[in-house]
């Protein structure tokens, strides 16, 4: 027992409040007060500090974008880049200020109840999952039948547009709906499942092989173009859910080894609309990042690196840079075996593995050095877990990055294949983003950057007692981070290209 | 005793082990923190002044990094600064 006077009515925030205090309860009264008055002093402080610096950065950068081209910066390339990492790099620095635990935990604990949905739940989930079911259908059925251009075929649109742009969108900026939608799901429901237990030394390993030979097939293979081909992949990808969820049952398997589930049961982690006890809960966003729980596995956090990479690569290689590579590659590769195509096919599936293992590494490292730095005794595995969720809320921000132009152009053409599937216009409508959505990208990149700055430095303080530790324990992670930052800068900066020798 | 997820390295020898959970600290300071921190409710009065004073050791080091930190950041901002009436 702790010898201050009712120490035993404390929990939680108040307890190091009291214990810096000192006894006497007028004293301690005077300092909870107080310490109200210091968390609201540095919370608008910080959010000031932060905004005018990434303000000022993203405007710079924006308004040098705007003038038309990509490629003519006002500013150097390396200057504008040394900009952003300097912005990640300055954040960490400022963050390390915060260093009372009572406000981090304040922040992290921050929430706002909303409606029970208990109640409502079984209902929502049927009529979501059987419109799941028919839009599933019927994206098979159009790409098989329909018009085969792109911009009026239902499939891709709904395939790209929906599943791939927007809901990811809706995940990390509202709530994970996509159990609630998951047709899926809905379709193993009706089935006899669980024939077999779930492997559990398998983890989450079958969604990262799935998730990265989702990303493999939608660069090689004609996806994004030809309605019928993308049919066939939908139907492939069911026959393989349906058939495994039937297996393992549909908990262990969408819960595992489902990409999609995983992919949104992650990104619903950065999310500020949380279900949980029954109850819609509002916090701040990415104040989950901190849950020890979210990451248990090597393979969550390969799955985390694996969406870094797919939004990283899939950006470089439709760039000038990126499709000169692939070309001064391939022609080296030329000693007279084998196909041009099967060559490219060949360098891109070289370029996706290898990078991923550098960023994976790059990642894995950074939990080592952090251990040895600091010469905790907490493994470097651990260390690497807990610090794996905060770089989701990077994956986010790339995603936003990436994808917001592709689904303000296209959604007029989704709205009219919506309206009618079966005979859409022969010219749909697409927009062409204005200039200033550039810097929006860059601002994303770096809006989640510094919500992965502040989650990896709240992690620090619940992983280590001494704050000294937990400060030094960030260090390799910001090096991480600032990597990634510049790289995915400098993709940002590259005027695009198609990919070359890809149908 | 030994506590989930963590190692000591074979030529270390650990400074001491949490009395509650067994997590092993290098440092006896980073011990005295823990044990503040986490099994507050434990701690008898010779533990609670230790983990007063290692606070108020830990403040004093904090103040530093704090001042090292502003350092770096006006080295940087100066830095972007001159920079960016060099090369822009």
């Amino acid at each position: 027992m702790l010898s201050l006077p009712d120490s035993d009515t404390n929990t939680g925030a108040s307890e190091e409040v009291h214990i810096e205090s000192g006894p006497g309860s007028r004293l301690r009264h005077w300092v909870v007060s107080n310490t109200k008055l210091r968390l609201f002093v540095q919370f608008v402080l910080w959010v000031s500090i932060l905004t005018l610096f990434t303000e000022t950065v993203a405007a710079g950068n924006g308004m040098t974008l705007s003038k038309q081209p990509r490629d003519t910066l006002a500013v150097p390339r390396w200057l504008y880049l040394a900009t952003g990492g300097a912005t990640i790099g300055a954040s960490a620095l400022l963050a390390s200020f915060v260093t009372d635990r009572a406000f981090i935990r304040y922040l992290h604990n921050w929430s706002l109840p909303g409606p029970t949905v208990d109640d409502w739940w079984t209902p929502i989930r049927w009529i979501g999952r059987s419109f799941g079911i028919v839009v599933l259908g019927l994206a098979v059925y159009l790409g098989l039948t329909g018009p085969q251009l792109p911009t009026a075929s239902f499939t891709i649109l709904v395939t790209f547009v929906v599943v791939r742009a927007g809901l990811p969108m809706l995940t990390y900026l509202g709530g994970n709906v996509w159990p609630a939608l998951n047709p899926w799901r809905g379709i193993v429901s009706l089935l006899p499942a669980g024939h077999r237990t779930y492997p559990r030394e398998l983890a989450r390993w079958p969604a990262v092989g799935g998730l990265l030979l989702l990303v493999w097939i939608e660069v090689i293979f004609p996806v994004s173009t030809i309605p019928s081909i993308l049919s066939l992949a939908i139907l492939g990808y069911s026959a393989v859910t349906i058939a495994g969820a039937v297996l393992f049952g549909p908990d262990a398997w969408f819960e595992n080894a489902d990409p999609l589930s995983v992919l949104f049961r992650f990104f619903g982690a950065v999310a500020p609309v949380k279900r949980r006890d029954g109850k819609l809960t509002v916090k701040l966003p990415g104040s989950d990042l901190t849950d020890s729980d979210l990451i248990t596995d090597t393979s969550d956090v390969a799955f985390v690196i694996a969406l870094i990479w797919e939004l990283t690569y899939s950006g470089f290689i439709t760039t000038q840079t990126g499709a000169a590579t692939t070309e001064a590659l391939v022609s080296l590769s030329n000693i007279g075996v084998g196909a041009v195509q099967i060559r490219a096919i060949l360098i891109y599936t070289l370029l996706f593995v290898s990078g991923y293992v550098v960023f994976f590494a790059a990642y894995w490292y950074a939990g080592v050095l952090s251990r040895r730095r600091t010469g905790t005794y907490i493994t470097a595995k651990r260390i690497a877990f807990r610090f794996a969720p905060s770089l989701l809320a990077i994956a986010a921000g790339y995603h936003l990055a990436h994808y917001t132009g592709l689904a303000v152009s296209l959604s007029p053409a989704l709205g009219m294949a919506i309206l009618s599937p079966l005979s859409p216009p022969a010219n749909p409508l697409t927009l062409s983003p204005p200039g200033w959505f550039e810097g929006l990208s860059i601002a994303y990149v770096l809006i989640g950057h510094l919500l992965a700055i502040w989650a990896a430095h709240a992690t620090a303080y619940e992983l280590f007692s001494s704050r000294l530790v937990a400060i030094r324990s960030q260090y390799p992670f910001i090096g991480v981070m600032i990597g990634y930052t510049v790289i995915s800068l400098w993709i940002l900066s590259l005027p695009g290209a198609t990919p070359p020798y890809l149908p | 005793m030994s506590y989930e997820g963590t190692t000591v390295p074979r030529r270390d020898s650990p400074a001491g082990e949490c009395d509650y959970c067994g997590h092993p600290f290098p440092t006896t300071d980073r011990l005295v923190l823990h044990k503040g921190l986490e099994h507050p409710q434990e701690l008898d009065d010779d533990e609670e002044d230790a983990f007063l004073s290692a606070r108020a050791d830990e403040e004093d080091e904090l103040r530093t990094l704090r001042l090292k930190a502003l350092g770096a950041l006006v080295l940087l901002y100066f830095g972007l600064l001159f920079m960016y009436a060099i090369f822009a």
